[in-house]
């Protein structure tokens, strides 16, 4: 994949010494830098030109987080199966751009490409949780806002997490990401306590939906890289997205993740139905008038976003199951974001209650390295 | 050419279409752009049936990888622009028949369940519907009676199907596509 590029490097004034922009800067020296101050963002004029969420892409602002960093996932709404997963967030929007990506809408008043100095915040906030509750299982992922690997190159944060949650037997960490930039994580130890997953969709989808991704041979081999490295592997089938051949297409997939990982060595593999609300679907239509992605059977649903409609998600879900568990029958598989009509459609029961679901996916699960 | 573009135009201005629908018609092709002017006038679209109307066709295009003006020349557009009809029925025969065209699994598992409620027989009085387009697995069942002989007349009824197995096919056939 293609390497990041932005043509503007802003630092908010006092934050020109920390290491995250020390390490960035000495890997872009020819590209401009302007100091800025605190806050500046918010009176940042509009870039012209007709696409400013790709040119916010291009303005890396390097900042300090002034909030909390470790939020509840926001898939847990009200009437809907959650898996108790806690997120932070060190980078706010992506260098790639699919045409899908819920921050077209999320961040269409500031797209700017935004990273966060104080990684070590972030640390100890997640130490005091963590540390306060050693009988708990936590899952804490970093890809919510951003991939979580895309810019490691640049940025190196997994130097600092890596090492930080290795340390902990409490608490995974998971790395999501549509890149293959791993070479930093090849440099420590995880110690099992690190799962890189890769979002995953058939390549003729990645291809013309996914832009500057990582191919999905690429994505493969660098998961097989990981997973030689010691790290936990993970897969998510999501957006999982109903196409002419899907049945094909997903089968294919599966096939080639599973012969080129190790089954018995992967942690989860998650399925969600692609779902847009109806903001989302008008910019994609607007900045991707040629996706295909809306012309799927989807319907507004009560959550107010768009799916395939029940009957065809269930069976899309129903069959990609049967072909994952026949391929990984010890990968923990669940379901982002449907409710519990539909797991009990798909998996034959549904969760007693959202700890179900965090309980499964934090058992050691896997054979010994 | 031109005259399309300006007849839209003058339409646009007419029913205070907003610029952004406007501009997403007149960005497509000539034939196509003319083939749903076609329809537009026929039916006196407004703005919220012609977004759909817009939406529907551009999904279907790149779906199909055919061109707007091909499928809306399908006989099951055109027929219902000649039938004896007023405006609102025409414009539910024409928007049912497109929205066959771009949901065709959901549309075919809906007129499934359709036929499936007609064969259980219930009478009148007896309404069996669905959440709509089918999200949910509630199968609502609104019984009407004026007298309680009549209540339990339906009820006997709905029982026999229940007991015959007709209403558990019913809700398996939800699942089914
Ligand atoms: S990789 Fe993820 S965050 Fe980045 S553009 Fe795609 S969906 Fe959005």
């Amino acid at each position: 994949m293609k390497r990041y590029q932005p043509e503007e490097i802003l630092i908010e004034r006092g934050e020109e010494n920390t290491p995250v922009v020390r390490r960035t800067l000495d890997h872009l020296p020819d590209t401009p830098v302007r100091i800025v101050e605190p806050g500046w963002e918010r009176e940042a004029p509009p870039r012209d030109g007709t696409d400013s969420f790709a040119a916010g892409k291009r303005r890396l602002l390097f900042t300090r987080q002034r909030s909390t960093f470790l939020e509840h996932c926001p898939a847990g709404t009200s009437g809907l199966v959650c898996c108790n997963y806690l997120v932070v967030s060190l980078i706010s929007n992506c260098p790639m751009d699919c045409s899908y990506c819920f921050l077209q809408e999320y961040l269409a008043n500031n797209p700017l490409l935004k990273v966060f100095t104080n990684v070590e915040d972030l640390m100890s906030e997640v130490a005091k949780a963590v540390d306060r509750q050693p009988w708990r299982q936590f899952r804490i992922g970093t890809g919510e806002l951003s991939d979580s690997l895309a810019l490691d190159p640049l940025l190196g944060f997994s130097g600092d997490l890596v090492p930080f949650f290795a340390a902990r037997k409490n608490v995974l960490l998971e790395f999501k990401t549509k890149s293959d930039r791993i070479e930093e994580l090849l440099k420590h130890d995880p110690k099992d306590r690190v799962v890189v997953s890769w979002s995953l969709t058939p390549p003729a989808i990645a291809d013309t939906e996914e832009h500057g991704t990582a191919s999905f041979a690429e994505r493969l081999h660098a998961a097989q890289r990981v997973q030689a490295a010691g790290y936990k592997v993970g897969f998510h089938f999501d957006p999982l997205i109903e196409y002419p051949h899907w049945e094909e297409g997903y089968r294919d997939t599966i096939t080639q993740v599973f012969s080129a990982v190790d089954p018995r060595r992967v942690a989860w593999v998650s399925l969600g139905s692609l779902r847009m609300t109806p903001a989302l679907r008008a910019i994609a239509r607007r900045r991707f008038p040629q996706t295909r992605l809306l012309s799927g059977e989807q319907i507004l649903c009560d959550d107010g976003k768009w799916r395939t409609f029940q009957a065809l998600r269930v069976k899309m879900y129903r069959t990609i199951t049967a072909w994952l568990k026949e391929a990984a029958p010890q990968a923990p598989q669940y379901m982002c974001m449907e409710t519990t009509p539909v797991w009990e459609k798909v998996f034959g029961h549904a969760p007693s209650c959202d700890k179900d679901v965090a309980r499964m996916l934090t058992q050691p699960n896997l054979v010994a390295s | 050419m031109w005259i399309v573009a300006e007849q839209i135009a003058a339409y646009a201005q007419l029913k205070r279409l907003s610029p952004q629908t406007v501009a997403r018609w007149q960005a497509w092709a000539e034939p196509d752009r003319a083939a749903l002017w076609e329809l537009v006038q026929a039916l006196q679209l407004g703005e919220n049936h012609l977004r759909d109307f817009l939406d529907w066709c551009e999904e279907i295009a790149l779906r199909d990888g055919s061109t707007v003006a091909a499928f809306l020349a399908r006989p099951e557009l055109r027929r219902p622009l000649t039938a004896q009809l007023g405006r609102n029925d025409k414009l539910k025969a024409v928007k049912d028949a497109l929205r066959k065209l771009r949901y065709p699994r959901l549309s075919q598992l809906e007129e499934e369940l359709r036929l499936a409620v007609k064969a259980l027989d219930l009478g009148g009085r007896v309404q069996v519907s669905f959440p709509p387009s089918l999200e949910g697995e509630d199968v609502t069942v609104t019984i009407t009676a004026r007298n309680t002989k009549e209540l339990d007349e339906h009820v006997t009824r709905v029982r026999q199907r229940l007991e015959d197995g007709a209403i558990q096919r019913l809700f398996a056939l939800l699942d089914q596509v």
